[in-house]
């Protein structure tokens, strides 16, 4: 991207447009947790942030770093325990971004394995609290960090959360709704009445064969004029790179290798006054 | 009464077969130095439970000494999947009951109250209801005719906290994020903690951010300074990040995990 503002950038702005305040706003991957602290910061100042720790909860917006707890200890309001958070859940006060290795094209989604469940090809981390979401949330939200045929599918091989279709005639008129997918590419959301995903916009310079060559299932091209996702403004730039993230974390998100990693954690290291060896 | 003990001594308690419970999440305040004692004690045919796994569940698969897991997530949060776990899962090796957070939870209360069982909505129409060990029941709410979601109690012989500080007979006090460990302690038959620093008495005060067990609930209490190992124990230390990622590059070779468990720290 050419114009004044990397993709991470382009990201966290457009996240940041789905919160509401006085409820939860959790984001699951740094570019996303950017998004809460900046929409904290810009358009719902009574947001209860709950980034990287339940135990540091409600604090200020504050700067992005790997060991986030030290940060937030100086303003957070609360420990937040995981019984009354579900609790939260239950009563729709939780408003989150997830990140999914599989989202399919009813919107269902899978953070557990790739393969069977019995003998899988890649075990991940297990679904961790995404069945749980999906009964109270309003809706889920997802930031896929790369859009490609493996992880836009036409069906997910594990259901931590179900879309539309069957499984939702059968159990679910009160779970969650699938909401937004953003990805490296565009912004999507799901056809209500169960038609599957569609394109909201795509990025600035994204074209929809792009797109459909980097999605595991077909989707349609809109009519009119295609929709460019907004680009971040002066304003939100500013308080992405001054306030809510300087130390630039965001840049893990399409690098992830050790050394930029490493790099970053040495700074934190020496802006905490910790040695290495320590 | 006196609760201390020794490493030595809790893990020539144990016995084949128990159910094992590790509090924590993930890459924070994870009882590594009891995990690692466990390790060198042998002890094999673990029935493993863990809310968030983390390096103390892999350690302990890929050394294989466990029978069986029980999770809602094993990984190393931000920094990557579980190498053990994973190569287990994989070659299709270990047994498995896979939670959500919420059932897992509702497993633990249902154990603390000594109920057979709680209902919950969550989880309910996912796939963890559908794999070939899943230990929930679907069912009709008697008052209202909902579908719900039945989560049998968990149990576990012996649940594993480490904390910052407790006193002799078991006061404890977590600072930060308890993740599921209050309901955890209430359920197991048996609760034994590492702590930071194990006092006389405990000061009185206590801020808003931290937790509190009580010696009701405590049966043990063993002092293991830098007893979380790589993982972060808040305000004491980070997690090691040089460490972590050393772990997941290396666990998978079994001579440098049997060396890695002889270690006192880190």
């Amino acid at each position: 991207m050419s114009a004044g503002y990397t993709l991470e950038e382009l990201l966290i702005a457009r996240m940041a447009r789905e919160y509401r305040g006085n409820a939860i706003g959790v984001g699951a991957t740094i570019l996303s947790d950017l998004s809460a602290r900046l929409a904290r910061v810009l358009w719902v100042p009574d947001m209860f942030l709950m980034t990287a720790s339940r135990g540091a909860a409600d604090p200020d917006a504050s700067a992005k770093s790997l060991c986030d707890e030290w940060v937030l200890d100086r303003t957070s309001r609360m420990s937040l325990d995981w019984v009354e958070m579900f609790h939260l859940v239950a009563h729709n006060r939780l408003q989150i971004w997830l990140g999914a290795v599989q989202i399919d094209r009813l919107g269902a989604s899978n953070i557990s394995v790739l393969g069977s469940w019995d003998k899988p090809k890649v075990q991940m981390v297990g679904a961790r609290g995404v069945p749980d979401d999906l009964w109270g949330c309003e809706r889920l939200c997802y930031h896929m960090r790369r859009q490609t045929t493996r992880s836009f599918v036409e069906q997910v091989d594990f259901v931590c959360s179900f879309g539309y279709g069957e499984r939702r005639e059968q159990f679910g008129a009160r779970a969650a709704k699938p909401g937004m997918v953003v990805s490296d590419l565009g912004v999507y959301d799901f056809d209500p009445s169960g038609g599957g995903m569609r394109i909201v916009s795509l990025h600035p310079g994204v074209r929809f064969e792009d797109v459909q060559k980097r999605t595991g299932f077909p989707l349609t091209r809109p009519s009119g004029v295609m929709a460019v996702t907004a680009e971040p403004t002066a304003q939100e730039l500013h308080v992405i790179r001054e306030v809510i993230d300087p130390h630039g974390i965001r840049r893990l998100d399409g690098d992830g290798t050790d050394t930029l990693l490493m790099e970053l954690w040495q700074q934190e290291l020496e802006r905490a006054g910790v040695s290495a060896a320590n | 009464m006196d609760k201390r003990l020794s490493l030595e001594a809790f893990t020539a308690s144990l016995e084949p077969g128990m159910r094992i419970a590790f509090g924590g999440g993930g890459i924070q305040r994870k009882p590594m130095a009891a995990a690692r004692a466990i390790a060198r004690s042998g002890l094999k045919d673990i029935d493993l439970v863990t809310f968030l796994g983390g390096p103390e569940i892999d350690l302990l698969i890929g050394l294989g000494r466990a029978s069986r897991l029980s999770f809602a997530f094993v990984g190393f949060d931000a920094y990557g999947l579980a190498p053990c776990f994973r190569a287990a899962r994989e070659a299709g090796t270990l047994p498995i009951v896979e939670y959500s957070e919420a059932t897992m939870l509702a497993a633990f209360e249902a154990g603390a109250k000594n109920l057979p069982f709680l209902p919950t909505r969550f989880g309910l129409g996912t796939d963890i209801v559908t794999t070939a060990t899943s230990p929930f029941k679907i069912m009709t709410c008697p008052f209202t005719g909902e579908t719900l979601l039945g989560v049998p109690a968990i149990r576990p012989d012996v649940a594993l906290v480490h904390v910052n500080m407790a006193d002799k007979q078991g006061n404890a006090i977590i600072h930060s994020d308890a993740y599921a460990d209050s309901l955890m302690v209430r359920a197991a038959r048996r609760t034994i903690l590492t702590a930071e620093t194990v006092v006389d008495e405990l000061p009185v005060d206590q801020s808003r951010r931290s937790t509190f067990i009580s010696r009701l609930w405590v049966h043990g209490v063993i002092e293991a300074p830098q007893g979380a190992g790589m993982t972060a124990m808040f305000p004491d230390y980070r997690f090691d990040l040089p460490r972590v990622l050393e772990y997941q590059k290396k666990a998978n070779d079994r001579a440098w995990l049997e060396e890695m468990i002889q270690e006192d720290a880190k």
